[in-house]
């Protein structure tokens, strides 16, 4: 099931707080800011900065 | 309308949600999954309201996420998220307990100021009573806690009870006398009895036993907070028990009756933290928001270990 689109609205990076944006495979949300990527998991968003993961490392 | 409950993946956030898609609403989840109990146990909480297309979950820490934006799409508040446990909030442990139950909290309140928040339901404790002075107790009787967790839950209801009165925002507490059924915590009483009977296990009795607690089946919790979402005061604490009170031995028993087989019990030194006697006064509640429990002890404790047999290997 694709992510909601009002879900994005209303979500941003957990530690900037900037916006964030779906990455093209829909595999979770990047922060082009802090360069992180939040994964989504089983449709759910995992919305924590312990368990994002730097883009350097996966792009 | 969009809800929004806090702690979803909980005992009692769970069920909440389910009642609230079943009446029609759309729910917005948030769960950060703290570590208090296995993540497995919350993931198998959650089964039932991750398919529901009304329902949108969240991982994320109220400290972390958007609040405002979140808030905007919110018409009320269910506020479950807490760090439970009035034996383990003692010594260093404190610390999470301030800064989850009494900070996290306080960060809601506040991102609810600029928000058009219809209710705030603050989920409140009857260990912010402590060992009362007179049985049942009241919302009026003296707020005494006998343990660090009840102190953060007693905090947190001050300062829902605050920002009505500063920032006139909706709030009510309900302070929830021992709840229990399908899904309780497995820190928790009843779930350590029943699956200790069903192992053969020992279980550990805390003092002498005699000790006796008002319970309440969650689906009654849950009602509640329906009941106060609709009609509670703004402002205002109600207690929310199951309508009468027994002795920790006599549920023994019952499970016992249940269950078919013995329990093997092992009598051990009083916790400290741990009141001596709950029994709610729940006349307020009912005036004010027709709240009746509907399942009594017996009902209940067969509910909950019907649903317990068929889930035993989530615990293990």
């Amino acid at each position: 099931m694709p992510i909601d689109e009002k879900l994005l609205e209303i979500l941003a990076c957990p530690k900037c707080k900037g916006d964030i944006r779906l990455k093209d495979d829909q595999s979770g949300l990047i922060c082009d800011q802090c360069k992180l990527l939040y994964p989504i998991k089983d449709d759910i968003p995992i919305m924590l900065i312990d368990e994002a993961i730097k883009l350097e490392q996966t792009e | 309308m969009d809800l929004l409950v806090t702690g979803v993946a909980g005992f009692i956030g769970s069920h909440l949600a389910e009642r609230l898609l079943k009446e029609g609403f759309q729910v917005i989840g948030l769960d950060s999954f703290l570590d208090y109990y296995p993540k497995k146990i919350k993931e198998n909480n959650l089964k039932g309201l991750v398919s529901d297309n009304k329902f949108t979950f969240i991982e994320g820490s109220i400290f972390e996420l958007n609040l405002k934006e979140i808030l905007k799409r919110v018409d009320a508040i269910f506020h479950q998220a807490a760090i439970p446990g009035v034996r383990a909030s003692w010594g260093k442990e404190f610390n999470k307990y301030i800064e989850n139950n009494i900070l996290g909290t306080q960060v809601l309140l506040e991102a609810c100021k600029d928000a058009k928040i219809k209710k705030f339901i603050y989920a409140s404790s009857s260990s912010v009573y402590g060992d009362a002075d007179e049985l049942p107790i009241k919302e009026t009787s003296a707020t005494k806690p006998v343990s660090p967790y009840g102190v953060s839950k007693l905090a947190g209801e001050h300062l829902a009870t605050l920002y009505y009165k500063g920032y006139d925002i909706s709030t009510v507490s309900l302070r929830y006398f021992t709840v229990y059924g399908p899904r309780q915590r497995p820190d928790m009483g009843f779930h350590k009895f029943i699956t200790a009977i069903l192992l053969e296990k020992e279980i550990e009795i805390y003092g002498t036993g005699d000790q006796t607690r008002d319970f309440t089946f969650i689906d009654d919790v849950v009602e509640a907070n329906l009941q106060a979402f609709i009609k509670g005061k703004n402002g205002d604490v109600y207690n929310v028990g199951g309508g009468s009170r027994i002795a920790l031995i006599e549920v023994i028993k019952i499970i016992e009756e249940i269950v078919g087989r013995k329990a093997i019990l092992k009598y051990v030194e009083h916790q400290r933290g741990d009141a001596q006697h709950t029994y709610a006064d729940i006349s307020k509640a009912k005036r004010d928001f027709g709240y009746t429990p509907r399942v009594d002890i017996y009902e209940g404790l067969k509910r909950h270990y019907d649903w317990l047999k068929e889930n035993l290997d989530v615990y293990r």
